[in-house]
């Protein structure tokens, strides 16, 4: 039992570190509140388990957030709501998702009306879509389709330029 | 140079916008083989008919999400003289599923009463500016383009709110005016052909 102890100690901190931080939010402009108030520079990722492309770019996205740090308060939304089925069942699957990803930051899993969304994000419906945004909420850059990593970097990293 | 820089984006954001048909604009014919049994079908804009020309494929799972919604509609309204074109704009080396073998399977499979046409070079997608799957135009009798955009505000039967599809159609079959011509189709990505 005693030395089963480290190995179940060092199962949970590894759970720990990589656990997914999954938020159901059904309203749209609580997305925004999502953001980390500290931080200079703001990035929403919308995208889904059944988008192709969404998720060939979710290894970008864990190196930018990796990059960045708390420097960059990055949001990711998740619309597999959109395909009909069990509520339970398709958040279980993204967080598995997420955990196999190990993505920390923090994602929503969006219950709400998607043409809703689209409004208050402005974007025509096709994910994935990344948006870039300054402290004070200002739009600065977004790339619709799947991301270019290095040009997503070059961007956050001429923000945080600015907020310097 | 900042203001030239931005009126060059909004020149831009203007003409990406005039790559999506407009609506009253005529809408364009397309000859196109039906997965099932090879046969061709003809749509000639201003036969007469109101027509639902809708973009879909076999391997999204949001368009795979309207079929049933789609199948209903199309049973429906093909009884009050409507018809109904189902196209399949993706790239079949992209994603295998988008074979004309693997669309007969599906067509047949799912007993659709409408014919699944393969556009292999996407060049009908890019005529109408279909931009997702689904996503859905209504053609008039005279060939004018009357709704563009979803079928339903959610995949989910029971927090659906607006009906698209419906609703046009109805307007049409009443002679009326379409109050909601053009919504924002949501789902996957055109898998594009490359042109040669």
């Amino acid at each position: 039992m005693r030395a089963f102890a480290p190995f179940a100690a060092f199962c949970l901190s590894a759970a720990t570190v990589f656990a997914a931080n999954l938020v159901e939010i059904k309203e749209p402009a609580r997305v925004t509140a999502s953001f980390s108030a500290k931080a200079p520079v703001r990035v929403v990722n919308v995208w889904a388990t059944w988008c192709v492309p969404c998720v060939e770019e979710m290894d970008d996205l864990r190196a930018i957030s990796d990059m960045f740090g708390t420097r960059v308060s990055l949001v990711g939304i998740s619309l597999d709501d959109m395909i009909p089925g069990d509520r339970t069942a398709i958040k279980r699957k993204v967080t598995d998702f997420l955990d196999n990803k190990r993505i920390t930051y923090i994602n929503i899993y969006y219950s709400g009306n998607s043409d809703a969304l689209a409004d208050k994000l402005r974007f025509n419906g096709e994910i994935p879509i990344t948006i870039v945004y300054d402290r004070s909420g200002r739009e600065v850059w977004r790339q619709q389709g799947k991301l270019d990593r290095n040009k997503a970097i070059a961007e956050i990293r001429k923000q945080l330029g600015r907020n310097r | 140079m900042r203001k030239v820089f931005a009126i060059a984006l909004m020149f831009l954001a203007v003409a990406a916008i005039a790559d999506e048909l407009a609506i009253g604009a005529k809408a364009p014919a397309f000859t196109l083989a039906n997965a099932v049994d090879g046969k061709t079908y003809a749509f000639k804009p201003g036969d007469g008919k109101i027509s639902v020309v809708f973009f879909t494929c076999n391997q999204c799972p949001y368009a795979k999400a309207f079929e049933p919604r789609l199948i209903e509609i199309a049973k429906q309204y093909q009884a009050k003289g409507v018809n109904f074109y189902a196209i399949d704009p993706n790239d079949e080396n992209i994603f295998a599923d988008e074979t004309v073998a693997n669309m007969k399977d599906r067509a047949v499979s799912k007993g659709y009463p409408y014919p699944y046409l393969k556009d292999g070079d996407s060049a009908i997608a890019r005529a109408y500016g279909a931009r997702v799957t689904p996503h859905v135009y209504v053609i008039d009798q005279t060939g004018t383009l009357r709704y563009r955009g979803y079928v339903d505000d959610s995949a989910r039967p029971e927090e659906r709110t607006k009906s698209g599809l419906t609703d046009a159609l109805n307007a049409l079959l009443a002679n009326k005016p379409v109050a909601n011509t053009e919504t924002r189709a949501f789902g996957c990505t055109i898998k594009w052909k490359k042109s040669a």
